[in-house]
């Protein structure tokens, strides 16, 4: 194996166990290895912002489209935000964003995420089916469908209260089944997510000379920097 | 109560996490030292996912989004790895990637370094070719379905676009056949519904993070995505796609594991209702 | 004039991008500058390269709030944290100047990047694993209704997820259909049409000047002008 793949390998490895340090105790290693990944994180974006105006900004200027320098400068006066008199500037460019995005959310929503989803539930068969479980699934369906708008919707107090109180409370029901579906997918996704690096550990690491010595050097060291000061056992304190 | 001695029920409901942490961690890797070969189901929407792609006629084309963080990889990635070889495998259909994720292209490289390309034939610029990280979210995708040219002219790597075979004819979205999207991001998910299903009516199959699942359920019910999966069933494309991987090996753990999450829950709960009905506490 | 040039200009203009935004989406406008394509579809494609270039100028935000706030740390030499903060952006310089030197894609960077900001970025989110065991340790407990109804689907679904116990106990399959299929998409769905209107609400708002959070810090002077 090449030895830039060792040493890659090799970092990728210490820093995955100084990450997982952090659920058993707070040290320093594991400060050392989140603060690489906030600089790591920040410099990547970095890198790809200059990538993507270049590739946007710069190849459309030298096909001829000189318009587009207008959006370079606009780029720029978003830093005037720093600025503590003329941070009002920065509201140009922003105001094309949002405009841009207000303008793209807002001609799909209506159709994605109201109409569409109106008439699939208008859809749903409740007379004429045969099978008694679909016709019981189906008339849930609705009827959670509609508590659910009507939870989020009538807000005020006496929407929620006396007779009307029981349509927020089978809306509640139905919500707590969908958050505990999507809580116990996160611990399969998260699950997954260990495994993955664990794996790495274990087939990319592990098999490298030197790092079945290394294993417990760097958990030895680990343990000794979550101990605090006053029970650690080198250096001694007169 | 306090004073008494601790009974079995206190322990019970408040194991310390080290000790939970230690438990879960041997049951991760016993498993991956001594494989069990435990089954694996295949779910109808990963079977209808697979069907899907298997339907594309010859010259069909895709587009790609590496969607995910680095974060997401280890769930995400082999399921990229295992639909990028069905693709292959059946060759004939031109497979364009572009990344709407920061980290889209280096993770790219990564399938492409597991995948291997070149055993099915297939060569970059004529059968597949990564088009790169656009900014935006959906101000991106919006600019590529209307004129993917004027918004990007290079591949990933800064070459020209024009130079490869494969983008001959690529305009906009009504170029392409498919959308495939992998993501950790709900934005990047429903972004694609609603700027190119919803605009073009571009046919979708998304892939996410197990947990964001749920959220994308209403629009697979809708019909406007053929199929949601999770990046966790992996393990199942690959057994359909007959290339075994990743994915696979996770499902002895996985199994494992989720019966120690079975036995946390009842042991939380035996310890904490025997201790209210012996009047021990709320 | 100051408040025409600091708020209401900037207001107008989000109203007027957003308003050609939709009018390309419903209306077929006659070509202006281009053959055969309207002139909403060549003002909306511009506008959108416009944005992919100025939200790229917005990633360096995030570099430059790092070294505003930790180099004030290193002049300090706040004990216990100016090393740290040193060290952070001596990361940044050595990312971005490997990166734009280099190329994004070229074979250094990615080695850069697998070495460190991969391995670190897959750990930290798998990291949440652990809080998510004791979570569920602690949390699924039989309380009342509520958490009851949590208890029974989080114990049901975790079964099904475990891959075997499927295959062992097929009837796991058709109780999480249920709740994925009925339950799960029912309430996903009105929480979705709730969510719609709100955006609805707020992108009008928004492009009438009522909501005007995306100006940023207001001087008493515009807080008491157009649209408040």
């Amino acid at each position: 194996m090449e030895m830039s793949i060792v040493i890659q390998t090799w970092m990728a490895a210490i820093f995955t166990i100084l990450i997982y340090s952090i659920a058993f105790r707070d040290n320093n290693l594991f400060k050392f290895a989140e603060y690489t990944f906030v600089g790591a994180a920040a410099g990547h974006s970095l890198v790809y912002g200059v990538d993507n105006i270049r590739k946007v900004g710069w190849n459309n200027i030298v096909i001829g489209k000189y318009f587009y320098v207008l959006a370079f400068l606009l780029g720029v006066m978003l830093y005037t935000r720093y600025h503590p008199q003329y941070f009002w500037v920065s509201r140009y460019p922003l105001s094309i964003m949002v405009g841009l995005g207000i303008g793209l959310s807002m001609r799909a929503v209506v159709t994605a995420e109201f109409i569409t989803q109106i008439k699939s539930t208008a859809a749903i068969q409740l007379i004429g089916v045969g099978d008694p479980f679909k016709l019981v699934s189906n008339l849930i369906f609705i009827i959670l469908v509609i508590t659910t708008v009507y939870f989020f919707l009538f807000t005020f107090p006496k929407a929620h209260s006396g007779g009307l109180g029981v349509i927020p409370k089978i809306a509640r029901y139905g919500m707590m089944a969908a958050f505990s579906y999507s809580f116990a997918n996160t611990v399969l996704s998260r699950y997954n997510m260990i495994f993955g690096r664990l794996d790495f550990l274990y087939s990319n690491w592990l098999p490298l000379p030197g790092a079945i010595i290394a294993l417990p050097i760097v958990l030895i060291l680990l343990i000794y920097a979550m101990l605090p000061p006053e029970k650690r056992p080198w250096p001694k304190k007169e | 109560m306090s004073g008494q001695g601790k009974s079995i029920w206190d322990t019970l409901e408040n194991i310390p996490r080290e000790v939970l942490y230690g438990i879960l961690l041997v049951v991760f890797v016993v498993p991956m030292i001594f494989p069990l070969g435990l089954p694996v189901p295949v779910s109808a929407n990963v079977r209808k996912w697979y069907n899907t792609i298997d339907a594309l006629p010859t010259g069909s084309v895709v587009l790609i989004d590496f969607g995910y963080s680095g974060g997401g990889e280890p769930e995400l990635g082999p399921m990229a790895v295992a639909v990028y070889n069905h693709l292959f495998k059946k060759g004939g259909i031109k497979v364009i990637a572009m990344s709407t994720s920061i980290e889209g292209p280096q993770l790219w490289d990564k399938a492409m370094a597991e995948i291997r390309p070149e055993r099915y034939g297939a060569q970059y610029g004529v059968d597949y070719i990564n088009i790169g990280y656009i900014t935006g979210g959906e101000t991106a995708m919006a600019a590529i379905g209307k004129d993917l040219r004027a918004t990007t002219s290079t591949d990933y790597k800064g070459a020209s676009l024009d130079q490869y075979s494969i983008m001959d004819g690529i305009v906009d979205a009504h170029s392409f056949d498919l959308l495939i999207c992998y993501t950790t991001g709900g934005d990047q998910s429903e972004g694609w519904v609603r700027q190119w299903y919803t605009v073009y009516g571009t046919r979708y199959l998304c892939s996410v993070l197990a947990m964001m699942v749920p959220t994308m359920l209403p629009y697979q019910n809708a019909g406007q995505i053929i199929s949601v999966t999770s990046g966790a069933q992996a393990g199942e494309m690959e057994t359909l796609v007959k290339v075994p991987a990743r994915g696979i090996k996770s499902a002895d753990v996985i199994t494992l594991t989720h019966i120690l999450c079975l036995a946390y829950v009842a042991i939380g709960n035996i310890a904490y209702l025997s201790k209210r009905f012996s009047g021990g506490g709320k | 004039m100051s408040t025409t040039l600091k708020k209401t200009i900037p207001v107008a203009i989000v109203f007027v991008v957003a308003f050609v935004v939709m009018m390309d989406y419903f209306l077929l406008t006659p070509p202006l500058t281009e053959a055969g394509k309207s002139w909403t579809s060549t003002t909306v494609r511009d506008l959108q390269n416009w944005g992919v270039i100025l939200t790229a100028f917005t990633l360096g935000f995030g570099a430059v709030n790092l070294f505003y706030f930790h180099s004030k740390h290193i002049s300090r030499r706040t004990p216990n944290q100016w090393q740290f903060s040193l060290w952070l952006l001596i990361v940044i310089v050595v990312f971005t100047v490997t990166g734009v030197s280099m190329g994004p894609s070229s074979d250094q960077y990615n080695w850069l990047y697998n070495a460190s900001y991969f391995a670190l970025s897959a750990t930290v989110y798998s990291s949440l694993g652990f809080y998510m065991t004791s979570g569920l340790y602690r949390a699924l407990r039989f309380k009342n209704v509520e958490s009851g109804i949590f208890v029974v689907v989080g114990v049901i679904v975790l079964a099904k997820n475990a891959p075997a116990l499927t295959v062992y106990y097929p009837i796991l399959g058709t109780w999480v259909s249920f709740i994925s299929d009925v339950l799960t998409t029912s309430a996903q769905r009105g929480i979705m049409i709730g969510g719609a209107l709100g955006a609805i609400s707020l992108g009008v708002r928004t492009m009438t000047g009522r909501e005007t959070g995306f100006l940023g810090k207001m001087t008493e002077e515009e807080r008491g002008g157009v649209g408040a």
